[in-house]
C-alpha cells in the first residue's frame, strides 16, 4: 500500500513537471507574438526608453502608413489572387491528371506517376534562372501569373500523389454501375470521383495554400514591380536597413502574419490534422 | 466498364494540362539549368560552353565553402534538434490528459505562418538594441551581438537562426510523431503495463521502434527543407556580416540576381540538388524500415 501511494504521488509530481515545461514552451511561442503586437501600436520615441511598458496611447497611424505606403494593402490583395488561382488550378489539373492515373487503365499510368513524383525532390532554387531568362523573353515577368505558373507546377506532385491515393480508395462497384447507368467517363470524374474525395482535396488546397502564401525566393526574382509584389516580398522591403521607424516595421509584420493566425484560430484542428496528413503522405 | 476506363481520348485529356505544366516549366527548365552550369553566362551576353570552369570556380570560392559549411550545419542540427524536440513534445503530449490539443495548437503555428515574417520578427528580438538585450541590459548585462558576432567555428548568427528555424518547425515534427503514436494499438500497450514497464521503458521499448517509419519522414522532411533554407537567413542577416552565414540558397541568389552571373549560380543550383538527392537516399536506405503490423 504504502509504496504504492509513493508511487502516484511520484507520477503527480512528473505531471506537474511537465504541465510547468509545456506552458514555458508555449509562452516561448505566444510571446514574440505578443511583443509585436504590443510595439507596433506604440509611439516609435518610447520604443528605446521604456520597452515593456504597455503603449501609453494607441498608435494606430503605424498601420495605416505600412498599409499605403509600404503597399501592404496592395500586397494583401496580390497575394490572395495568386494563392487563389493557383489552389483552384492545382484541384482541378491535379485531380485529372490523379484520376487518370489511379482510376484509368493504361500502360504508362506508372510511369507517368513516377514522372510526377521526382518533382518534389526538387528543389525550387534550380528552376529560377531558366524560368527567370524564359519569362522575361515571353512577358511573363512582373506578371502575377509568372508566379502562378511554377507555384502550380510545384504544388502538382504532391496533389497529385494524394489524390492518387484518394481515387484508388474509391470502390469499383460505383463505377462499375455508373457505367451501366450510361454515364461518360468525365460525368464519372465530376459527379462520382470529386465529390468523394473532398477530404483529398481539402488537404492538398491547405497544403498549396500555405505554401504559397509565405513564399518568398521565387516572388521576389520575378517580380520587381511594387504594385505587383506579393506578402512576403513587400514585408521584406518595408522593413529593412533603410527603415528608421520600428514601430511602423512591426505594424508591417502584425499585417503579414495575422490574416493566417486569424484563420488558424478558427480551424486550428482541421488544419494542424489536414497538414500533417499531407505530410505524412507526400 | 472496362472500355471507359481505357479510353485513350479520355486519359490524353485528363493528363495533358500536368504533363504540359511539368514538362515546361520543370522538367525542361532543370535540363537548362545544368545545362547553363557549363556555361559562361550572365544577363548581357548569352550561354557559352565552358566545361567545368564554373565548377572549379565553386570549389576555390570562400564563400561558397561557408555557404556549404553552414547549409550542411543548418542539416545535421536541424535533423538532431527535430528529432530530439519533436519526439520529447510527442511523447509528453500524448501522455497528458488535459489540454493536448490546446498545446499541440500553439506549438503548430508558426509552421503556418510566413518564415519572412517570423524572421523579421526574431532579428529584431536579437537585435543589438532591441528584445533579448533589452531584458538582458535590466539585469545589468550587456548582450552580445546575436546576429553580427563572428568568432568561432560556427559563429553564433548561425546557431541564433538554427533556434529560429527549430522554433518554427518543430511542431511539424511533433505533429508526424503523433500521428504515428495514435496509431500504435492500445493494446500494446496495456500488455506492456501488464508485464510492469515504467511509461518511460514504454516509450523506449514500444514506442520508438514503432516510430522509425516515421523518423526515416521527418528527417528527410526537415533534410532537404534546411538544405533549401533561403526565407529565415535572408530576412535575418542577409548573409552577412561578410557574407559569414550565407547559405547555398542565399548566395545563389546573390550570384544570381544581384550579380547575374547565370551559369556561375546554375552551377551552385546543381551542387544544391546533387546534395537533396543524395541525402534522401541516405536517409531512405538507412532509416526507413518496412512498417511493422499494427
Amino acid at each position: 500500500m504504502g509504496g504504492k501511494k509513493v508511487g502516484s504521488t511520484k507520477s503527480k509530481i512528473i505531471n506537474v513537471i511537465i504541465y510547468i515545461f509545456l506552458v514555458l514552451m508555449a509562452l516561448l511561442y505566444l510571446l514574440p507574438l505578443v511583443w509585436v503586437v504590443l510595439t507596433s501600436v506604440k509611439d516609435d520615441k518610447v520604443l528605446f526608453i521604456s520597452p515593456f511598458a504597455m503603449p501609453e496611447k494607441l498608435m494606430f497611424e503605424n498601420y495605416s502608413f505600412a498599409w499605403t505606403a509600404g503597399y501592404l494593402g496592395r500586397a494583401t490583395l496580390n497575394s490572395a489572387i495568386v494563392c487563389i488561382v493557383t489552389l483552384a488550378l492545382s484541384m482541378l489539373v491535379g485531380s485529372m491528371a490523379a484520376f487518370a492515373i489511379g482510376r484509368m487503365r493504361w500502360k504508362f499510368s506508372g510511369i507517368a506517376m513516377t514522372y510526377f513524383l521526382t518533382g518534389m525532390m526538387i528543389p525550387v532554387h534550380c528552376v529560377l534562372i531558366p524560368l527567370f531568362t524564359k519569362f522575361a523573353k515571353v512577358g511573363l515577368s512582373n506578371n502575377l501569373w509568372g508566379l502562378i505558373l511554377p507555384y502550380l507546377t510545384f504544388s502538382l506532385p504532391v496533389t497529385i500523389f494524394i489524390m492518387t491515393g484518394f481515387f484508388q480508395g474509391l470502390p469499383n462497384e460505383l463505377f462499375e454501375s455508373a457505367c451501366i447507368d450510361g454515364c461518360s467517363i468525365y460525368k464519372a470524374f465530376t459527379h462520382i470521383a470529386l465529390p468523394l474525395s473532398r477530404t483529398g482535396l481539402f488537404v492538398t488546397g491547405l497544403m498549396t495554400f500555405v505554401a504559397n502564401w509565405n513564399e518568398l525566393l521565387l516572388a521576389m526574382v520575378f517580380i520587381s514591380d511594387d504594385t505587383k509584389k506579393t506578402l512576403p516580398v513587400s514585408l521584406s522591403k518595408f522593413v529593412g536597413p533603410y527603415n528608421t521607424n520600428y514601430s511602423q516595421m512591426f505594424a508591417a509584420i502584425v499585417i503579414a502574419i495575422v490574416p493566417t493566425i486569424i484563420v488558424y484560430c478558427m480551424f486550428s484542428n482541421q488544419i494542424v490534422d489536414g497538414l500533417t496528413a499531407g505530410a505524412v503522405k507526400g | 466498364m472496362n472500355k471507359m476506363l481505357r479510353d485513350k481520348k479520355a486519359i490524353a485529356l485528363f493528363m495533358a494540362p500536368a504533363l504540359i505544366l511539368f514538362t515546361l516549366v520543370l522538367f525542361i527548365p532543370i535540363c537548362q539549368s545544368v545545362y547553363y552550369s557549363f556555361c559562361e553566362y550572365d544577363a548581357l551576353t548569352p550561354p557559352r560552353f565552358v566545361g567545368l570552369k564554373n565548377y572549379t570556380k565553386l570549389i576555390k570560392d570562400e564563400t561558397m565553402r561557408i555557404a556549404l559549411k553552414n547549409s550542411v550545419f543548418f542539416m545535421v542540427f536541424s535533423i538532431v534538434s527535430q528529432l530530439l524536440f519533436g519526439l520529447l513534445l510527442a511523447g509528453l503530449l500524448t501522455n497528458i490528459k488535459r489540454g493536448r490539443n490546446l498545446f499541440k495548437n500553439i506549438y503548430y503555428l508558426p509552421c503556418v505562418l510566413s518564415s519572412a515574417a517570423l524572421g523579421l520578427l526574431w532579428m529584431f528580438i536579437f537585435s543589438p538594441k532591441l528584445g533579448i538585450n533589452q531584458i538582458l541590459a535590466m539585469a545589468g548585462i550587456e548582450g552580445p551581438l546575436w546576429l553580427m558576432d563572428t568568432k568561432g567555428a560556427i559563429i553564433l548568427p548561425m546557431w541564433v537562426i538554427a533556434f529560429v528555424a527549430l522554433w518554427q518547425y518543430v511542431g511539424q515534427s511533433m505533429m508526424l510523431y503523433m500521428a504515428q503514436i495514435s496509431g500504435v494499438s492500445t493494446s500494446l500497450y496495456e500488455a506492456s503495463y501488464i508485464d510492469g514497464c515504467t511509461r518511460a521503458k514504454t516509450f523506449r521499448y514500444i514506442t520508438l521502434p514503432l516510430l522509425r517509419p516515421m523518423m526515416a519522414t521527418a528527417m528527410s522532411l526537415n533534410a532537404i527543407g534546411s538544405l533549401k533554407f533561403f526565407d529565415l537567413v535572408f530576412n535575418m542577416t542577409e548573409g552577412g556580416p561578410n557574407h559569414k552565414t550565407e547559405v547555398l540558397a542565399t548566395h545563389l541568389y546573390t550570384q544570381g540576381f544581384k550579380f547575374f552571373k547565370y551559369g556561375y549560380a546554375s552551377a551552385i543550383g546543381v551542387v544544391l540538388l546533387i546534395l537533396c538527392l543524395i541525402v534522401t537516399f541516405l536517409i531512405n536506405k538507412f532509416v526507413k524500415v518496412d512498417n511493422y503490423e499494427m
